[in-house]
C-alpha cells in the first residue's frame, strides 16, 4: 500500500530497511531471492546502515560480487572502493555464506557438557555423516547463526536469505512438528536406562527391531552418538521457544519474494499463511521479481514508421518483433493486475515490483539498479499518472 | 539404447524449471509408446496434495499405484510404506512385525531418525521396481519426480552413506539391491530439467557433476521452455542494432531471452558430455499435453548417441 506521507524518504521498502533489525526473505527456488536479498542489503547500506546479508547458496557470480566464499568462518566486508562505486558512503555491507556444518560444530562446541564430549562428538562418524541429513538442521543452523549476529551488535540490520524449501520455516513450528528427531521424548527411547516399565518395554522393542535390522554394532554406535548429542539436543529444544519469541518481535520482518509464475505465487501464499497467520510474525510485504509490470507505457515496435530506405531485414525483423511485443504487452496487463492483487493481499504491508533484468542479474551495477527501484517512492508501473487533469 | 529403455528414470532439477510438468509429459509419452509406466513423486507430507495428480487430473494419489490412462499408473512414495515392507522382510515373526508396526516408538523412530525417512522411500521405490503381475513386471518403467530442495542428491547419495555406516545386515542387502538397479547405466538414469537461462544452466551443470559423485548414471539434460526463434540471422542482427538505439519498446525482453537461450544452450553443449533434449516452450494452460508431443518427436526421431 503506497503511503503518500513517506514522500522524500522513499517508499515502504525504504522505511522497512531503516526500521527493522532483521529481514527474512522467503520464497520458492528460482525467483531470484538471493539477488533481491543482496539488493536490499545494498539499499540499506546506502541509507547509512551497517548491514550483513546471510545467504545460503549464491550463484558463482553473485558470490564474487559480494566477495563471499564457501567455508568462510566469518562475514566478509565489501571493500571500500567497491562500496564507494555502489554509492555507499556511511554504511557498511558484509556478506556471509551460511555453512551449516560450521554452525553445527560451533553449537556442539558451545553446548556439549564437557570439552571432551564435544571432541568425541565431532569425531563420531555418525555425527559427521548424519547431522547434515537431519531434517530441519540446516534451517536450525541458519536461525542460530542469525541470532548470533544480531546479539553481536556489529550490525544494524541482518538480511537472511532462506533456503528455497518449505522447511525454511520448520524450525519455528510447534515443537511437536519440528523434526521429531530433535524431540527429547523420542530420543530417550533409544537410550538404555531407567524409566517406567512401559518405557523400558518400548526401548527393548526398539532395540530388538534395530538389532535385527541394522545389526547390534550399528545400534550401539547410534546409541553412543545419541548419548553424546543429548546435551546439544537439550539446548536446541530450549532454544526453540526463545527463537520463536525472537522472531515475533516487531522489528523483525518477513518478506515474501515471488516471480509471476503460478508455482512461485502458490509458494509465497504458503509462506504468507505460515508467517502471518500461524506464527504471528510480522509480514512486511511482497516483492514481485522479474515482472513486466514496469513496462507499462512502453511503445510497440512499428515497421511502418521506418524510413523508406530502411534495411529490408530490419523491416521484416521489426514486424516479427511486433509479434513478440503483442504477447509481451498482454503479459504486462496480467502482471499489473497481479501486483495490484498482491498489494491487497499484503494488507498493511507492501507489494513491490522489480523489473526483469535478465536471469544473470548479479553484477554490482545490477544490484545498484535494483536497490534504486526498491527505495523509490513507489514501485514501478504503479505510480499514479502525473498528467491527470486537476 | 533409447533414453526411455530403462527401468527407472529420476527427474531432478531446481524449483521453478517445470520439473513436474516434464516428468508427467515424459511418463505419458512412454505410456503412449506402449510401455507399462509408473509415474511417482515423494509425498510431502504423506497423504498430502499431489502435484503429479493435479497435472494428470487425478483426484488423489496414494502409495498404491492407481490407473490414470492406458499403460500409465501413478503413485506417491511413502516412507511409511517402505518401513513396513522392510520390517516385514527382516523381522523373524509376524507377531514382532505387528508389535513393531503398532509401536509408536518404533514408527516415530523410523520417521525421525536421520536418513531413515529416505531409506523408507528407497525401499518403497525398490518394491515398486520389483513388483510383478501375471508373471511379468508390473511396470516396465518407473519415472520419479525428485524433490526440488537441497536434498536432491540425498536419495541417490544415501546408499553409499548408509553402507559406510552399516556395511552388513539386511539394510546393506536392501541398499545393494537398489544400487544394482539404480547405478546400472542400462537400467537407471537421472535426468536434470533446466531452463535455457544463465543461472539454471549453471545449476544443471553442477547437479550433473554432483550426480557423478553418487554413482547414479547421468541420462542427460532436459532443456525446458526453449523459446522459438522467428528471426533469420540477418533480421536478428538488424533488430539487435535497432534495439540498442531504442528505449522503452515491447518485445525487447522476449528478444533478449531468445539470445540468452541460444547462449545457454551453447554453453550447456560445451560443458556436458551427456545428451541434451530440447523441449520447446509450450503456450497455453496445459503445457504437459504439448510436451508429450515434443517427447514423442524425440522418441521417434532420435535415440541416444
Amino acid at each position: 500500500v503506497s503511503d503518500a506521507a513517506i514522500g522524500a524518504t522513499g517508499g515502504a521498502v525504504a522505511r522497512m530497511l531503516v526500521e527493522k533489525r532483521v529481514v527474512v526473505c522467503c520464497g520458492a527456488g528460482g525467483v531470484g531471492k538471493t539477488t533481491v536479498s543482496a539488493s536490499l542489503a545494498l539499499a540499506a547500506a546506502r541509507a547509512g546502515r551497517r548491514v550483513l546479508v546471510v545467504t545460503i547458496d549464491p550463484s558463482k557470480r553473485l558470490a564474487e560480487t559480494l566477495g563471499v566464499q564457501r567455508n568462510a568462518p566469518a562475514p566478509v566486508s565489501l571493500p571500500a572502493d567497491r562500496l564507494a562505486a555502489a554509492g555507499v558512503t556511511e554504511g557498511t555491507l558484509s556478506a556471509w555464506m551460511l555453512d551449516p556444518k560450521l554452525v553445527s560444530d560451533r553449537v556442539v562446541n558451545t553446548f556439549a557438557r564437557t570439552p571432551e564430549e564435544a571432541e568425541r562428538l565431532l569425531d563420531n562418524r555418525m555425527y559427521r555423516d548424519i547431522t547434515s541429513m537431519i531434517a530441519g538442521m540446516q534451517e536450525y543452523t541458519a536461525v542460530e547463526a542469525l541470532h548470533g549476529f544480531v546479539e553481536d551488535g556489529l550490525y544494524d540490520l541482518v538480511i537472511l536469505d532462506t533456503p528455497p524449501s518449505r522447511d525454511a520455516l520448520r524450525f519455528l513450528d510447534a515443537p511437536d512438528r519440528v523434526s521429531m528427531f530433535l524431540d527429547r521424548r523420542i530420543f530417550n527411547l533409544f537410550m538404555p536406562g531407567e524409566g517406567s516399565i512401559i518405557r523400558r518395554m518400548a526401548t527393548q522393542l526398539v532395540e530388538k527391531v534395530m538389532d535385527v535390522a541394522f545389526g547390534e554394532q550399528t545400534r550401539r554406535d547410534l546409541q553412543q552418538f545419541l548419548e553424546l548429542f543429548g546435551g546439544v539436543l537439550d539446548h536446541l529444544n530450549r532454544n526453540q521457544h526463545e527463537m520463536r519469541a525472537f522472531f515475533a518481535q516487531p522489528d523483525i520482518g518477513f518478506l515474501l519474494v515471488t516471480s509471476p509464475a503460478r508455482e512461485a505465487l502458490a509458494e509465497a501464499e504458503f509462506f504468507a499463511r505460515k508467517t502471518r497467520d500461524e506464527l504471528k510474525m510480522h509480514l512486511c510485504g511482497y516483492v514481485l521479481n522479474r515482472s513486466l509490470a514496469a513496462q507499462a507505457g512502453f511503445a510497440m515496435p512499428d515497421a511502418e514508421a521506418l524510413p523508406e530506405d530502411a534495411d529490408p531485414a530490419l523491416r521484416t525483423g521489426l514486424s516479427r518483433l511486433a509479434g513478440l511485443a503483442r504477447v509481451e504487452r498482454s503479459q504486462v496487463a496480467g502482471h499489473l493486475a497481479l501486483a495490484a492483487e498482491l498489494d491487497i493481499r499484503a494488507g498493511d504491508g507492501f507489494a513491490w515490483v522489480l523489473p526483469m533484468l535478465g536471469t544473470g542479474a548479479s553484477t554490482l551495477s545490477d544490484l545498484v539498479h535494483l536497490a534504486d527501484v526498491l527505495v523509490a517512492d513507489d514501485p514501478p508501473g504503479t505510480a499514479p499518472p502525473t498528467e491527470e487533469p486537476s | 539404447v533409447h533414453f526411455l529403455d530403462r527401468r527407472v528414470l529420476l527427474i531432478s532439477g531446481k524449483g521453478g524449471v517445470g520439473r513436474t510438468t516434464v516428468t508427467v509429459a515424459l511418463a505419458r509419452a512412454a505410456a503412449r509408446a506402449g510401455k507399462r509406466t509408473l509415474v511417482c513423486e515423494i509425498a510431502n507430507p504423506e497423504g498430502g496434495p499431489s502435484a503429479i495428480g493435479r497435472l494428470l487430473g487425478a483426484r488423489s494419489i496414494g502409495p498404491e499405484p492407481a490407473p490414470i490412462e492406458r499403460n500409465l499408473d501413478a503413485c506417491h512414495l511413502w516412507a511409511r510404506t517402505g518401513h513396513q515392507g522392510f520390517l516385514q522382510s527382516v523381522l523373524p515373526s509376524r507377531t514382532l512385525v505387528r508389535a513393531a508396526l503398532r509401536s509408536k516408538a518404533v514408527s516415530k523412530f523410523l520417521t525421525a531418525a536421520p536418513s531413515f525417512h529416505e531409506m523408507g522411500i528407497f525401499h518403497h521405490l525398490l518394491s515398486l521396481l520389483q513388483a510383478e503381475e501375471g508373471g511379468r513386471l508390473r511396470h516396465e518403467l518407473v519415472v520419479l519426480d525428485m524433490p526440488a530442495t537441497g536434498h536432491t542428491l540425498a536419495l541417490t547419495g544415501l546408499p553409499d552413506i548408509l553402507l559406510r555406516l552399516m556395511p552388513g545386515g539386511p539394510i546393506a542387502a536392501l541398499l545393494e539391491a537398489g544400487q544394482a538397479i539404480l547405478n546400472d547405466p542400462e537400467q537407471g538414469a537421472a535426468w536434470v530439467v533446466t531452463l535455457p537461462e544463465q543461472l539454471p544452466v549453471t545449476e544443471a551443470i553442477e547437479l550433473l557433476a554432483g550426480l557423478e559423485e553418487t554413482r547414479m548414471p547421468a541420462g542427460g539434460v532436459l532443456l525446458n521452455r526453449m523459446p522459438s526463434d522467428p528471426f533469420t540471422a540477418d533480421e536478428r542482427a538488424a533488430v539487435e542494432g535497432w534495439l540498442d538505439g531504442t528505449d522503452g519498446v515491447f518485445g525487447e525482453v522476449a528478444f533478449r531471452r531468445i539470445e540468452a537461450a541460444d547462449e545457454a544452450l551453447a554453453r550447456l553443449h560445451a560443458a556436458v558430455s551427456t545428451p541434451v533434449l530440447v523441449l520447446p516452450e509450450v503456450p497455453g494452460l496445459d503445457p504437459a499435453a504439448g510436451l508429450v508431443d515434443a517427447f514423442d518427436a524425440h522418441m521417434t526421431g532420435e535415440g541416444e548417441p
